[in-house]
């Protein structure tokens, strides 16, 4: 048994801690690029949205080099996310290709005894005792947790930086180290490594980058092809980027779930305008705009793939939120023909419309 | 005191309820025009881009009544039945229809989740304090209104044509004229009945949906997967025809299910946006017709591939 998952920002080390500490045979699908999107534009139907299609090409490829079981997390939300499973089941076959899918749903649509049928699919490959694989899940964890933290401080610090692109070169650096690493324990210690490094970037404190938050769906804003490199483009522009939604707050988000007590602060800043959950990520979309805007952002843009139904309805409610507030928020949506100089355009006349509004007077009087 | 109720999106469906309970209540209703012209223009203007053309409608239907109105009911039905939703768009519409269109008076936007008669009724108690303090005569309303709902049937069953089809899609999209361009009229004269989802049993649909490996959780995506692959095999019909608005995101998990059970029976998919040409719709209707019609004329309707 072979198996392989579909590409989101970096979970893929996470990943590979875990299946290398579980001693589980497993295939890394090839970084995300055109030639994934073209296979999966081919093959999908036309209207489904982009992280689909993406998802596709991931698996074509990863079958190519020899994975035969795919690993997929499910939902019963509203959002169309919860059908992933079924269709990519079914166009799988209609390919041929004769695939095992292990779809992680909720124990409460499921049942717990599924749930721990289908998780013993992929344990029972593993010859290493109980202890073992629950540190290697720990290990997991805290990969994920760990690069989540270097990103996000990479991310900050790229408007303080004092030779400009030492955060992006970090960043790129370790992602790249720790591909190559062997064991989970190994990884950990290059991550800490890394963690340690971006507390030693020289920064000048006494420049005032912009600051923009970005919201929005879920994959989108996670997966750097999905939203054409968008974190790489503000940090190359001196621009410091924050982003809420992140694999291990998804983690800690749907592992408090059933307690209610997860995203708080979301919950209740997001009342005035969307008080219930509308599946998807839209009620963290627009309470992470209110959020944002209280804690001194210049702006936030928001990225969802074209056609995603709770994003339409964050969408319509970002421009009052961005009146009541005046506060900036742009909308980009993605979808396989966006095109980078148009994309590119945008971001850089959202950030000299930024830019100006420091300028101006009237600015935070 | 006026209320309005658009007639948009599930009004064709669950009417009797509304109507019955606020007109129970003493409200004076104001109901909107059925679909026109004008309604569609003002819908699009209001409601944001990427939306799906049935809630562009409702934006349009809203903004047509907000003068002439006191309070306006937007129904935010979440879920028909348990562990179904309808879509993640009914569930945030009164916030897409209150924060795009200006000058909106009071609405009704309580959560609908009627799965059974308790739960609706949580929400016919906060609907109806709104305009009668009377609780005795809330709940009075609430049952004559759920009366109503139980003696109305929807539903087309045409009998006495040669050629028949199932005519599959959201209620909205079948049963609003406008949208449609009277499909079914059109296909009455060309000689074809129609038969719609209210038709096949209810366990017949539950039937079809264990098969597939993992239950829907759209109440659309049930109904019409369910019907349009029962109709296949049971109903005495020769296509199937499917009406979905452009960019519903349902609608395009739903279509894929069907295709991968009807192979090669015919299956003509009417998509329909706000600039739909009402040529081209003639163009594909009469088309898919002599198609049916050519196949029954083939006496073992074996297809030229063989």
């Amino acid at each position: 048994m072979k198996i392989t998952f579909p590409h989101m920002g970096n979970i893929y080390l996470a990943a590979k801690a875990l299946f290398d500490g579980l001693g589980v045979e497993y295939i890394i699908p090839p970084q995300n690029s055109k030639k994934a999107l073209e296979i999966g534009s081919l093959y999908s139907p036309e209207e489904i949205c982009l992280p689909f299609k993406i998802m596709i090409g991931n698996y074509i490829q990863a079958i190519e080099k020899g994975a035969d079981t795919i690993i997929l997390p499910g939902s019963c939300g509203p959002c169309r996310f919860g059908e992933y499973c079924e269709m990519q089941i079914m166009l799988l076959k209609r390919l041929g290709y004769n695939l095992d899918f292990i779809v992680i749903d909720a124990p409460t649509d499921i049942g717990i005894r599924e749930l721990y049928r289908r998780l013993n699919k992929i344990s029972s490959k593993s010859n290493k005792s109980i202890n073992t694989k629950m540190k290697s899940i720990f290990d997991a964890i805290k990969v994920m947790n760990l690069i989540d933290e270097i990103e996000a401080s990479v991310h900050n610090f790229a408007g303080h930086e004092k030779i400009s692109g030492e955060c992006k070169s970090i960043l790129n650096n370790c992602k790249k180290d720790a591909l190559n690493c062997n064991s989970p324990k190994e990884m950990i210690d290059l991550l800490m490594n890394y963690k340690e490094k971006t507390n030693h970037i020289s920064l000048n404190i006494n420049r005032n980058p912009l600051k923009i938050a970005i919201i929005g769906e879920i994959y989108t804003v996670i997966e750097p092809f999905a939203n054409l490199y968008i974190e790489d483009k503000l940090m190359d522009f001196g621009v410091s980027t924050k982003r809420m939604l992140t694999p291990s707050w998804w983690v800690k988000n749907t592992a408090l779930l059933p307690t209610k007590l997860n995203s708080l602060n979301i919950k209740k800043s997001s009342k005035k305008y969307l008080s219930l959950n509308i599946g998807g990520h839209a009620r963290e979309c627009i309470g992470e705009a209110v959020l944002v805007e209280s804690d001194d952002f210049d702006g936030a843009i928001q990225i969802f793939p074209m056609g995603c139904m709770p994003e339409i309805v964050s969408k319509s409610i970002l421009p009052k939120i961005s009146k009541d507030k005046d506060f900036p928020i742009m909308s980009l949506v993605v979808d396989e023909m966006t095109g980078d100089a148009g994309y590119v355009t945008r971001i850089e006349a959202f950030i000299d419309l930024l830019e100006r509004r420091r300028n101006n007077v009237l600015f935070r009087s | 005191m006026k209320i309005g109720i658009p007639k948009g999106l599930l009004y064709c469906k669950y009417y009797p309820f509304l109507q019955t309970f606020f007109s129970e209540l003493d409200a004076e209703i104001i109901t909107s025009d059925d679909t026109n012209k004008k309604i569609l223009d003002e819908g699009v203007k209001y409601c944001v881009d990427e939306a799906c053309l049935p809630i562009k409608i409702f934006h349009g239907h809203v903004s047509s009544i907000k003068d002439k109105c006191d309070i306006v009911v937007i129904p935010r039905i979440i879920q028909l039945r348990k562990r179904e939703y309808i879509c993640p768009k009914f569930c945030g519409l009164p916030e897409m229809v209150l924060n795009n269109i200006p000058n909106m008076p009071d609405a009704i936007i309580e959560p609908i989740y009627a799965t059974n008669k308790i739960k609706l009724f949580n929400w016919a108690t906060v609907a109806g304090k709104t305009i009668s303090k009377d609780k005795f005569k809330i709940k009075k309303a609430f049952n004559n209104a759920m009366n109503a709902q139980h003696n109305h049937k929807t539903g087309i069953k045409d009998e006495s044509y040669e050629l028949n089809v199932a005519l599959s899609g959201h209620p909205y999209n079948i049963y609003d004229n406008y949208v449609n361009m009277n499909v079914i009229r059109k296909l009455n004269k060309l000689g074809v009945g129609v038969v719609t989802e209210e038709y096949v049993e209810d366990k017949m649909i539950e039937n079809e949906v264990k098969s597939l490996y993992k239950k829907p959780f759209w109440t659309f995506t049930r109904n019409n997967y369910g019907f349009t692959v029962n109709a296949m095999k049971r109903l005495n019909i020769n296509g199937i025809i499917y009406i979905s608005s452009f960019n519903c995101g349902i609608d395009s998990v739903t279509i894929e299910l069907i295709k991968d059970k009807t192979k090669d029976y015919p299956f003509l998919i009417l998509k329909v946006d706000e600039h739909t040409g009402e040529a081209g719709l003639d163009t594909r209707i009469e088309a898919f017709v002599d198609m049916l019609e050519r196949r029954s004329l083939v006496e073992n309707n074996i297809s030229s591939h063989g």
